[in-house]
């Protein structure tokens, strides 16, 4: 396998994203659509169900750098949520996650919204009390 | 690293020795499936005297898949949208592992002369193009003096 050049693996995730061909429970697209560099994306995931989390959208911004996917995006919670890997102010602390922490190059923002959500479906986070519903960071 | 297939060494070479008039490509040292791509505007063009900078991707599947493409530099045209993408029968449906690196670049160049508003990407500047040519060309002639510009 070569090594696909960030470019051109961040414009198949785009296109992944554009077309709905991601995991429905979550979703992701270019902060600013004409954003050439494709550093600034947005991201969304739906709360897993039977968890504290049931019916909640949360929204986390996700940026790129010029070394992904040769390193880990960062990321970071717009809504407020109550997770052990996520700090006071919404970021994901990467010692913390898994993915981030031991990040291949093959992983995707799609896989980093997925195990986020699995995190907040596991059993010993699904019943964290949260934040009220649409409260946000900053 | 899985070593180069002779295809690609070959067609670097003779991009290399004998190059496309008005495009150069180069690999880049740590990744030799990626080119650096610059491209002229073709004369009598409204891209014309700019200077566009590409981005070019050999899959793993080439040649039974096309090379990825992107432009780099912003430009106004109806089959190239914001991010650089450029609509293109050869690069999707109608590619052909008969096809190279220097023909596919030959056929961007050939859209630069001639876009096509009646199969767009960018859809608001199609409807420009063909609500008002005369405008859109103007446009398409102030962004390439803004940017693809020759460099110092």
């Amino acid at each position: 396998m070569s090594k696909i050049p960030r470019n051109f693996k961040l414009l198949e995730e785009l296109e992944k994203g554009e077309k709905g061909l991601s995991a429905e429970s979550i979703s992701y697209g270019l902060s600013n659509q004409d954003d050439i560099t494709m550093t600034h994306w947005n991201g969304t995931i739906l709360g897993p169900p039977h968890s504290s989390h049931e019916n909640r959208i949360y929204s986390l911004n996700i940026v790129c750098g010029e070394k992904y996917p040769d390193e880990p995006p960062k990321v970071n919670f717009l809504s407020k949520i109550n997770l052990p890997c996520v700090d006071g102010e919404g970021n994901v602390v990467v010692s913390q996650f898994e993915t981030l922490k031991n990040w291949k190059r093959s992983y995707s923002m799609e896989t980093v919204l997925l195990e986020l959500r699995k995190s907040m479906a596991s059993t010993s986070n699904k019943k964290l009390v949260q934040p009220p519903e649409g409260s946000t960071y900053a | 690293m899985a070593a180069l297939p002779k295809r690609i060494i070959k067609e670097t070479e003779r991009l290399i020795s004998d190059p496309v008039p008005g495009i150069t490509a180069y690999p880049d040292e740590a990744n030799l499936r990626a080119f650096t791509v610059t491209m002229n505007g073709p004369d009598s063009s409204p891209y014309e005297k700019g200077i566009f900078d590409l981005e070019l991707y050999l899959p793993d599947d080439y040649p039974m898949c096309p090379p990825k493409v992107r432009f780099l530099t912003k430009i106004y045209h109806p089959n190239i949208d914001k991010l650089g993408r450029i609509c293109l029968d050869v690069l999707k449906d109608n590619w052909s592992p008969a096809l190279q690196i220097r023909t596919i670049l030959l056929s961007i160049q050939a859209l630069l002369a001639s876009p096509n508003p009646d199969d767009p990407l960018a859809n608001d500047v199609a409807d420009d193009w063909k609500k008002d040519e005369p405008k859109a060309i103007e446009v398409a002639k102030e962004w390439t003096a803004k940017y693809a510009k020759a460099k110092e």
